[in-house]
Parts: structure tokens; sequence; C-alpha cells
């Protein structure tokens, strides 16, 4: 019974991993494409998607307790909100733009 | 039943609040910071993005064939890892070191390509101080690639010198194992975002 539970667990690991690696080929492709700013929008979709699908099922996301939900619920509103501050500043500067030029 | 299991709580069994045993709450607790480290990264490599008037496209100075290798060997590594961990809850010791020693093999490949890549870059005079973005990509890939060698010495250690700590006890040694998995599986979710938005962006 379990031997047959593992078998059904590796397959659906195999689908997993060829569905990201899929994923991989499909962003490449589009990155081909020199799509500039859609690109940029339809690239980081998919590359969160795959992170995404690896963190669900290879990290067993799905079924971790609330606590390890929290915990990540928590970090990622520090985050966003880190990364948003400055943006923020950014964008509502006084500086020229020229001050940003870096290449 | 180890000396130590019997003073040290929730090493084997989950406690009953955040339903985790020790090293999976403390693993996640350290994940979260990785989370915090990395993303403040990703943070300055958009916001120097966003800031500049120019910027290289990515996918000329990059060599996007290797960086898609070696997301594949990341990514089987990974489902090695997985396999391991099947194995070794099997009590298949044969099959675990198999797959720790693939996933260990695959780690070393993962570096040895990351190695030509930063070969290349230096024979073509591209440095960290070259540009804004080869300096954060150097940094990031760098930060990256240590993670991995960080990998590859618990991996040695779970499937070589460490393996006794299986008979001292068993469920205690495969929660260890599970744990060296989680964060094997995050390096590699780092990966997917670095070679996203690094390479072909």
């Amino acid at each position: 019974m379990e031997e047959h539970s593992q078998q059904d667990d590796f397959k659906r690991d195999l689908l997993i991993y060829f569905s990201i690696i899929a994923l991989v080929g499909l962003i490449i492709f589009i990155s081909h494409l020199q799509l500039k700013t859609l690109g940029i929008f339809l690239i980081i979709p998919i590359a969160c998607t795959e992170a995404g699908i690896l963190g669900f099922y290879f990290m067993h996301l799905m079924t971790k307790k609330r606590t390890v939900h929290l915990l990540l619920l928590l970090t990622v509103i520090v985050f966003i909100t880190l990364l948003f501050w400055p943006a923020w500043d950014v964008a509502y500067s006084p500086r020229t733009p020229s001050e940003f030029t870096v290449y | 039943m180890s000396q130590e299991t019997e003073f040290i709580p929730y090493i084997v069994k989950p406690r009953e609040d955040t339903g985790l045993y020790n090293a999976k709450f403390g693993i996640w607790l350290f994940l979260a910071s990785e989370v915090m480290l990395f993303g403040s990264l990703f943070s300055a490599y958009i916001l120097l993005r966003v800031g500049s008037f120019t910027w290289p496209v990515q996918s000329d100075i990059q060599n996007v064939p290797i960086g898609a290798i070696n997301s594949v060997v990341l990514l089987s590594s990974s489902i090695f890892f997985i396999r391991a961990w099947v194995a070794l809850k099997a009590d298949d010791i044969a099959k675990y070191k198999k797959f720790m020693y693939l996933v260990i093999l695959f780690a070393f490949i993962f570096l040895s390509l990351k190695g030509v890549e930063y070969y290349q870059h230096f024979s073509h005079h591209e440095y960290p101080k070259t540009s804004v973005f080869l300096a954060i990509y150097f940094l990031m890939t760098g930060l990256h690639a240590l993670h991995i060698i960080g990998g590859i010495l618990v991996n040695s250690y779970y499937v070589g010198p460490g393996l006794y700590l299986r008979d001292q006890n068993k469920q205690w040694f495969i929660n260890r194992v599970e744990v060296a998995g989680l964060y094997w599986h995050f390096v590699d979710l780092v990966w997917i975002f670095l070679f996203s938005t690094l390479y072909l962006l």
C-alpha cells in the first residue's frame, strides 16, 4: 500500500519536475522575443509560478502547518513593505534623473 | 532512545502548539531570514535598474544556455534529494546514499558551470567594477554559490561521517535530512528567480 503510494508520489514529483523545466523553457522563449516591458510582465509571473510549484510540492507547503504559513506571510509583508519604501522615495524624490544613471 | 532525546523535547515529535518539531521550526525561521537577505538584493537590483537611464541587454552579456542547463541541474538535484529522503524513510540506506551522492555530484556540476561563466566574464574583462549590473550579478550569484557550497557540506556530512547519527535515533536522523532538504529546495527556488532576473530580463 505504502509502496503504491510512494510510486504515485514519485510520478507526481516527476510531473512537477518536467512542468517546471517546461516553464523554464517558456521564459527563455519569451525572452528571445525581445518584448521589453511586456516580457518583464510575462517572465516574472511565470518565474513566480515555478517557485510556487516548487515550494508547494517539493517543500510541502501545501500540507504545512499554519505556523509556517503565518511565518511566511509575515516575511512577505515585511519584504514587500521594505521593497516599496525606497521605491516611493525614488519616485517622489526632487533629485534629477541624471543622479540615477549608473551604466 | 538516546540520553539526549530524553532531555531535549520535540526533536522527533512535533510540538502541540506549532505542530512542528524543533528543527523544522528552526529551518523555516532561517529560510524566512534568507528570503529577507535575497529579497533585499533583489530590491537593490530593481531600484538600480529602474533608476538608471540605460541598462545592458542582459541576455547579450550572459550565457543563457549555461544558465538554463544550471536550472535543470539544480532541479534534478532537488528531485534526487526527495528520492534520497524517501529511501531513508523506507530504511533503504544503499538507495539513500546513491541519491545523496547524485545530489552532491549535481551541486558540483552547477558550481563548475558557474565557474565557466565567471571565467568567460573575466576573459572579456567583465568584473564587478565594470558596471552596476555586473556588480550586482556577481554579488547575487556569488552569494547563491556560497549557499550551494554550504549545502554540499551539510549533505556530505549526512551521507558520510554523520550517518552514525542514524544508529542513535532513526527518526531524528530522518528529520535532520528533511530539514537539509528544505534548505536545498530553497536554494533551488532562489536560482529560479536569479536566472529569470539576471539572465532573461
